[in-house]
């Protein structure tokens, strides 16, 4: 698949509408009216009173009853205004959240450990975890703005025709004449539109570079800092602004022509009009009162606003149509969850229904569903792991792992361990479906496991990656994450993860903030901190992806005694571990050994026998 | 409209217009006459509508209606034009300020300290470098003018309205004077509702980048659940703040409603009572009428300005507010570092990461003294104080008590810019950015040629790596560091440090995601680059120090022992020496 197939945009628009269906439909007939109605009576308010003036009119009102009728459609309009705008609010409010919703859970089901990415043709792109904001921010913004606008549009549509009817009763030709302009514009936004699509794609494109190379030296400050290269990497930004200023400055011109066009070409037919009409091949204008006069002007202005809002829709349709289609490229066909494969099933999984648990629009909040663990239902109880054949190979590169088997029972202790490169953390990254596996099969007590990514959670199993992650958050908030545990429970984890007495020396204890990406602790800390998450969950089975790099010997010693210690003490037995390490008293310590090479099993066994290590 | 100029003038705005379109001035003058230009053009076209109507309805002979119609047209092609030119002057006006912006916000942010950005997230950080100056670029393009524009047209129609007559000129006069004050006083209002609406989707963000960082945690933890959990708590307290935001700008548009109306009634009243005492013909009731309504557009054009600007003003303050954050360090110094080998010395250093008042001390009373040359061993159990150390060496920090040296040179007199040339630091952390090798290893800096990289690969034993990859320097790296490992990632820190060519080289835990075969190619990389520097190096594999002159010891930010590696060793008593018995019953290499 090269080319992206086209989407189809009125049907995931109308799903988005079907969301809220009552704010939708009362969204809608309000906007008729403020745009469709309201413009219109004012006019014939003012040609009655004109002809009132000059004593031509039909009804015998006197003006100053035209100038209460005024005040009357503008209270009704301003009422009209305010109860519309608060529906409004609740209905984009709602729109941009299902999205922003939407594409969140996508990009949450992604295989964890495999960097965000978009689809370019048949070729993905990594970004930024910062380039990613620009998709949550923009898009779902000016995709909920076509469609509260098509409101408006239809209402200015209503409005046009009544008003070309009324104006072809008091002039025919010169009426005609306003559609011109009108064949015009849809002539020149049919031209543009492949231009329309192009220049905004660049210019996100564009944005989104911006955004995500701040994002990535905010994340690298200290790197950036010791090196004192600050200097460089703002020559950088101001190279990648540029190239967006070129982009935007192009969009943006381009989006004018076509806008202001909208409103000179209806001049420009006022234009004609006038020149018709000098030019005498008219008689008909004689016959014009000064109301209708007066009448005629007004409405031309207001048709003019909507010829321009209707082309200025156009041209979000097209943007609209960019934005659902860069929002389908952050999907990934390998998603491990379901097996989404058409392209349009991934842009209709964007527009699907699912509860946000807003306030309605009189204030009543729904509460929010109690966090459910992911497998709330008990566990197998779990005797045995076995991987067959399992490969992956990263995009581009030749490192991955190749055609890796082996199997732990329930008690054990299997070390991982290899040089630099050969594929450890792949292996578990794979294995936990952190990274999508190209072949192999995994068994857990014998059953094959569909979904790796989803039937690796406490309270099967739990992991704590070389490099964790914690959030900015109390200490407590990142060993939980709102899991509900006894102190009692943390305490065990604080204990066993030797975390207790650093949390014990802080002065605030678990309350402790631990700042963005947990930088307020030392990396041991950090480390220690994640350890104690894992724990705290009490899974059957604990990853640790090289636990040690970050601790000094000590620590770790106790580490390790105080988990096997446990395991003796509690009818659980030994606890089930699967490790990465090269530490030279863990491997001793290990049941069986994985020796790890060029992504390739080299040797397996127990540390004395396996002579390569000593 | 006194009223928004002087809030206009009386804020810092001015100076940050003044500053940002300084060095434009010629487009921003270009600007202005294009803007001014299609401003006289709305005024001469309904005269010019009014000329033919007026002939029309009374037909005079020798009157020229096709060129008034032809005049018309050229003037709406004219106008097209004249768009377009203040459209591309407006934009890149906009986004060289704005970019200019930009660039200076985030110099700052790297200016300031560690502390600053421990408490903020990248992604709030984004969303405040370039949302925030997002919003401000019509306020750099157009705000200024389109207001003085606008008020000219405005202006200029009261005049004519003067001029037909000059009960209609004082009414409507009077009544836009009224107009104008009421809006600017609800504008007021509005505003820190706005800047409540900007601040917590700037927190959103932050909130989003970090969780989305943080993807593998979570997945395998799963607490997938978790992060929707906090989305929906954010939408919760979203939901009421837009409610308000919004309803702010409603209360806006329905007063610009009633105005208007307010406006016409006016004229329509003084025209029927003119009317009535037969002062005015009907067609100046019209003109009158027609004219009022001319009013709509500058009053609305320079409402939406200062509802734009009302909304940027709450960019504008935190975009002012970040740009006034002090750093927390004391202003640098800008003596110059001996241009040899550095000596480190600690004197009665003390320092806490909780500045008022200093408690909880990561390091107290620390005092070394490392002499120029030699190779410093760090060794201490986790959290004793051993990064912090050398943050304070880099000057991410300041200490509260004590003073640091280097070379002899007090650490607060020199120059940032010299320490950091001269000191060089890899941690165990290491960020790589979406870029190609060659930009990663120089970190975009192009005074490094393509020959230092090789060679500096070389050394590290890293040619081979770059060769499995057919784009060679220009291979891209992604974010995350996707697709290298994090022992690799490490070797290329390594490179970063070996090109920066610094006097005294700091190794925090470095090697510590390396296997030993790597560690001992590093090793012997590193002796190599410690050839002629000091080096500092913090390990928790003894192993790692073999080769150190000087082992420092640190227990709770104290330290426990420091003197030459050899005489601890052998001091039997001593803790080094301990730990080192401890570390010899395993065995010393796989």
């Amino acid at each position: 698949m090269t080319l992206p197939t086209p989407l189809p945009l009125w049907p995931l628009l109308w799903r988005l509408i079907c969301y809220t269906p009552k704010l939708a439909l009362v969204d809608a007939g309000l906007w008729l009216l403020i745009s469709g109605v309201f413009p219109a009576i004012p006019g014939l308010i003012i040609q009655g009173y004109f002809d009132a003036l000059t004593e031509t009119a039909p009804l015998a009102l006197s003006p100053l009853a035209f100038l209460g009728l005024l005040v009357a459609t503008s209270v009704g309009e301003i009422v009209a205004l305010f109860a519309g705008q608060w529906v409004r609010t609740q209905y984009r409010f709602n729109l941009r959240s299902l999205l922003r919703h939407n594409l969140l859970d996508q990009l949450l089901q992604q295989p964890g450990a495999q960097p965000l990415s978009i689809a370019e043709g048949p070729q993905r792109q990594t970004i930024s975890p910062g380039e990613a904001i620009s998709y949550f921010r923009e898009d779902p913004e000016l995709i909920e703005q076509t469609i509260v606008k098509t409101a408006d549009l239809i209402g200015y549509g209503l409005f046009a025709l009544g008003a070309i009817g009324l104006l072809l009763r008091l002039n025919p030709q010169i009426t005609l004449m306003v559609f011109l302009p009108l064949a015009v514009i849809s002539a020149a936004v049919q031209q543009a539109q492949q231009k329309i699509k192009q220049y905004r794609r660049a210019s996100r494109r564009a944005t989104q570079a911006v955004t995500g190379f701040l994002g990535e030296i905010f994340t690298a400050v200290q790197v950036l800092k010791a090196t004192g290269t600050e200097t460089a990497v703002l020559n950088h930004l101001n190279h990648l602004n540029g190239q967006r200023q070129q982009q935007m400055v192009k969009d943006r011109l381009l989006i004018t022509v076509l806008n202001s066009g909208f409103e000179n070409l209806t001049n420009l037919g006022i234009g004609f009009i006038l020149l018709l009409m000098a030019t005498g091949r008219t008689s008909a204008t004689s016959g014009l009162s000064v109301g209708d006069f007066a009448l005629f002007i007004y409405y031309l202005a207001l048709v003019a606003t909507a010829f321009r809002a209707f082309g200025q829709y156009l041209t979000w349709l097209k943007q609209t149509e960019v934005s659902f289609e860069r929002l389908r490229a952050l999907h990934r066909p390998d998603s491990l969850t379901e097996h989404r494969s058409s392209p349009a099933a991934a842009a209709f999984a964007l527009v699907a229904h699912q509860p946000l648990y807003l306030a309605g629009l009189w204030g009543r909040q729904p509460p929010l569903p109690p966090l459910q663990p992911p497998h709330p239902e008990a566990p197998s109880h779990f005797k045995e792991l076995a991987v067959v054949g399992l490969s992956y190979h990263y995009p581009h590169a030749s490192r991955g792992i190749e055609a890796i088997s082996f199997s732990l029972r329930r008690g054990s202790l299997t070390v991982i361990t290899g040089p630099v490169g050969s594929g450890k953390t792949t292996l578990l990254r794979v294995l936990l479906g952190l990274l999508p596996r190209q072949t192999g099969t995994i068994y857990w007590n014998g059953q094959p496991v569909e979904h790796p990514a989803t039937f690796f959670c406490p309270p099967r199993s739990a992991y704590t990656p070389q490099v964790p992650h914690l959030f900015s958050d109390t200490l407590r908030n990142n060993l939980l994450l709102e899991l509900e545990k006894s102190d009692a429970a943390l305490g065990e984890a604080l204990r066993l993860s030797v975390f207790a007495q650093d949390v014990g020396a802080m002065p605030m204890g678990l309350a402790t903030l631990v700042g963005t990406r947990g930088v307020r602790l030392s990396g041991g800390q950090r480390q220690r901190a994640a350890a104690a998450r894992m724990l705290v969950r009490q899974p059957e089975l604990l990853i640790f992806d090289d636990l040690s790099s970050a601790l000094d010997v000590e620590t770790e010693q106790s580490l390790w005694e105080g988990l096997f210690a446990t395991g003796q003490a509690t009818a659980a037995g030994r606890p089930t571990c699967l490790i990465t390490s090269n530490r030279p008293d863990v491997l001793r310590r290990a049941d069986r050994i994985i020796v790890l090479n060029e992504g390739r099993i080299e040797a397996m066994g127990r540390f004395d026998e396996l002579p390569s290590l000593s | 409209m006194r009223l928004a100029f002087r809030q206009f003038t009386s804020n810092p705005y001015t100076r940050l217009l003044g500053r940002y379109l300084k060095s434009q001035r010629l487009r921003v003058v270009g600007l202005a006459l294009t803007l001014f230009f299609s401003i006289a053009l709305q005024l001469i076209n309904p005269q010019v509508l009014r000329y033919f109507i007026d002939t029309a309805l009374n037909p005079e002979p020798g009157a020229s209606l096709p060129q008034a119609a032809l005049l018309f047209i050229s003037i709406a092609l004219i106008t097209q034009g004249l768009t377009l030119m203040s459209t591309y002057l407006g934009e890149t006006v906009a986004w060289q300020a704005t970019n200019a912006l930009r660039t200076d916000l985030a110099a700052h942010c790297l200016h300031l300290d560690l502390s600053f950005h421990q408490s903020r997230t990248p992604g709030e950080l984004v969303e405040r470098v370039d949302g925030d100056v997002t919003t401000l670029a019509r306020f750099f393009a157009q705000f200024t003018l389109y207001i003085l524009g606008n008020s000219l047209l405005l202006l200029g129609i009261l005049a004519v309205l003067w001029l037909e007559d000059w009960r209609a000129g004082l009414s409507l006069t009077l009544f836009v004077l009224f107009a104008f004050g009421g809006l600017t006083r609800l504008l007021r209002f509005a505003l820190p509702v706005w800047v409540a609406y900007r601040q917590l989707s700037a927190r959103f963000f932050g909130f989003l980048s970090e969780y989305l960082a943080g993807r593998e945690d979570l997945q395998a933890n799963g607490s997938n659940g978790y992060v929707m959990h906090r989305f929906y708590q954010m939408l919760q307290q979203w939901l009421p703040i837009f409610h308000r935001a919004r309803w702010a700008q409603t209360v806006l548009w329905s007063s610009s409603v009633a105005l208007l109306t307010t406006g016409n009634i006016i004229a329509l009243s003084v025209g029927a009572y003119l009317w009535s005492q037969q002062a005015i013909t009907i067609g100046t009731v019209y003109l009158i009428f027609y004219y009022t309504n001319q009013l709509r557009q500058p009053m609305a054009s320079i409402l939406s300005e200062l509802s734009d600007f009302q909304q940027a003003q709450a960019s504008i303050l935190r975009v002012q507010e970040l740009l006034t954050t002090p750093s927390r360090l004391p202003p640098a110094g800008d003596r110059p570092l001996p241009s040899d080998a550095l000596g480190v010395t600690f004197d009665h250093v003390g320092f806490s990461y909780d500045a008022d008042p200093p408690h909880d001390w990561a390091l107290q009373d620390v005092s070394w003294c490392l002499p120029a040359g030699q190779v410093l061993g760090v060794v201490g159990r986790t959290g004793s104080g051993k990064t912090t150390l050398t943050r304070l060496l880099l000057r991410f920090y300041a200490p509260q008590a004590g003073t640091i040296s280097l070379g002899q040179v007090p650490l607060e007199t020199v120059s940032p810019a010299g320490l950091r040339q001269r000191v060089g630091i890899v941690t165990q952390d290491v960020q790589l950015f979406q870029a190609s090798v060659r930009d990663n290893l120089t970190l975009f800096d192009p005074a490094i040629e393509d020959g230092q990289i090789q060679h500096a690969l070389e050394a590290l034993g890293l040619l081979d790596w770059l060769r499995s990859h057919p784009q060679g320097l220009d291979t891209l790296l992604a974010a995350d560091s996707g697709g290298l490992s994090a022992g690799e990632a490490q070797l290329l820190a390594f490179a970063r440090i070996w090109l920066r060519n610094p006097s005294l080289v700091i190794l925090d835990e470095a090697s510590s995601r390396l296997d030993l075969l790597t560690e001992r190619r590093v090793e012997q990389a590193t002796q190599q680059l410690m050839q002629g520097r000091t080096g500092i190096i913090i390990a928790h594999r003894l192993s790692t120090l073999q080769h150190v002159d000087y082992i420092l010891v640190l227990e709770q930010g104290k330290v426990v022992e420091y003197g030459p590696r050899q005489d601890l060793a052998n001091q039997s008593t001593s803790r080094f020496a301990r730990l080192l018995q401890r570390s010899q019953t395993v065995p010393p290499a796989l």
